[in-house]
């Protein structure tokens, strides 16, 4: 089978279901939503210290609910057998991880740009001005997440204590992308000049691409065996 | 390949022994013989001890790396033992560049830990550790362990060049590079010292490698053993 239609197939593959059931996009945006409450009740926050304090929450608010969407990934898979169905399929296997890749990539910057103006009506936010380079962030950010992702993923869900290995693993090799995504997020939204914080975009680029090889390479002794 | 275990078999009290008299010199050379520094005191004698654990960590995820991509490419489990082996012991000489790093901090910069990028570029070196550590414990089937944790290792080890660069591309508390491309900035009574530390650990961490993957040959072996034996038990009781 030609390489982009396995992509295009397994992409469609995962959102076609999940349009069917919404499971993963409603526990995810549920999920979000009670983090965003609890940092308001957790920070009593004035205008300055919201200004100062945001960029961290909603990145933890997305990576979280990132975790939850990745994890819902492959663990539909496990049913019916469908995890032996694509390792046995013909396709290429790095083919099958891009189109997870694509799909997880679609429910979380669709879970982010719900919650975005969920943020900027709670908080207060000016953001008219930030919003093209804020969603140039998400988008970079979003990938970084999900490559990795992905791949830990297709990892954990073949082993035991799946639900608390992918977070493990995935979180302390996400942290330079999560520091790259803080400090560009606050950047635009405090309206700073953006030579400031470019070199942070420079590094979510680079991370996207590093970990997009990687993982792409990898993919295939995660599914292959 | 069996003739790797053999090898370390026959040189590994070299390796102990040589690693042992390096330390021990070191240890006399940089306690002793070595001059206080002008800022710091008696307090930078730590250095000799900090700077080879902390090299020698990474050195040891180095091996990690190397061996993953050596298994998933020749598929032998006694790669697989090696990488396991380096990988223990990197985790105990992160933890310990960690606390020793720690009691440095205090009296240095007041302050036994501080959100510099390169203390949490290696704090997070330690994370990936234990995960790799746990994800082994998780799986049953000895090849796919293998064959994912190389997977994990190779891609954690992104992390070693950030921390080898964080000291010159975010300017914080930790010192740049003393040993670097621009040259040596330190005096030679203090450099012997620490060089022959370093040395020593590099070849303790050969020492410790070689028996750890030793030991977890041995356990894979006793295991197949064991299978042998119940095999030949249980078709004994078959009925002929």
């Amino acid at each position: 089978m030609p390489f982009f239609n396995v992509i295009r197939w397994v992409a469609w593959k995962d959102l076609i279901s999940e349009v069917r059931s919404r499971e993963t996009l409603s526990s995810m945006f549920f999920f979000a939503l009670i983090v965003i409450l609890v940092f308001s009740f957790s920070f009593s926050m004035d205008q300055q210290a919201a200004r100062e304090l945001i960029a961290g929450i909603m990145w933890v608010a997305f990576a979280f609910t990132g975790i939850i969407g990745l994890g819902k990934s492959f663990a539909a898979e496990l049913q019916n057998d469908c995890l032996e169905h694509l390792q046995i399929s013909p396709g290429s296997k790095g083919a099958i991880y891009l189109g997870k890749l694509l799909a997880n990539v679609v429910f979380m910057l669709t879970v982010e740009v719900i919650l975005f103006p969920m943020f900027v009506i709670f908080f207060n936010l000016d953001v008219v001005d930030a919003l093209p380079l804020l969603l140039l962030v998400f988008a970079l950010a979003t990938l970084g997440l999900s490559t990795v992702g992905t791949l830990f993923s297709a990892m954990t869900v073949q082993v035991r204590a799946r639900e608390v290995m992918l977070p493990i693993l995935l979180l302390p090799l996400a942290v330079p992308v999560m520091i790259a995504a803080v400090e560009a997020t606050r950047g635009a939204l405090n309206g700073d000049p953006l030579a400031l914080y470019a070199n942070w975009l420079q590094l979510l680029a680079v991370f996207d691409v590093v970990f997009s090889v990687l993982s792409f390479w990898a993919f295939e002794w995660i599914l292959d065996g | 390949m069996g003739a790797l275990i053999k090898w370390m078999q026959r040189y590994e009290g070299w390796f102990g022994a040589v690693g042992g008299v390096c330390i021990f010199a070191g240890l006399y050379l940089g306690l002793a013989a070595s001059p206080p520094d002008y800022y710091q005191g008696e307090v930078v004698r730590i250095m000799y001890v900090h700077v080879p654990i902390v090299q020698t960590a990474m050195l040891a995820y180095s091996v990690l790396f190397a061996g993953s991509i050596w298994y998933l490419w020749k598929r032998d489990p006694i790669v697989d033992n090696l990488c396991q082996a380096a990988a223990g012991i990197s985790a105990y000489l992160t933890a310990g560049g960690l606390i020793t790093g720690s009691i440095w901090a205090k009296p240095t910069w007041n302050t036994w830990w501080t959100w510099d990028a390169r203390l949490v570029s290696f704090a997070v070196m330690l994370l990936i550790l234990i995960g790799y550590l746990m994800l082994r414990t998780f799986i049953d089937d000895p090849e796919r362990e293998a064959r994912f944790a190389a997977v994990l290792a190779i891609v954690g080890f992104v992390d070693l060049p950030i921390v080898h660069f964080s000291v010159e591309w975010w300017r914080t508390l930790h010192q740049p590079l003393s040993i670097s491309m621009r040259g040596i900035a330190m005096s030679g009574d203090m450099l012997r010292p620490l060089i022959v530390m370093s040395v020593g650990f590099w070849v303790l961490f050969v020492y410790m490698l070689m028996v750890r993957t030793q030991m977890l040959y041995l356990t894979d072996l006793l295991r197949a053993k064991k299978g042998r034996l119940l095999s030949h038990a249980h078709l004994s009781d078959l009925p002929t």
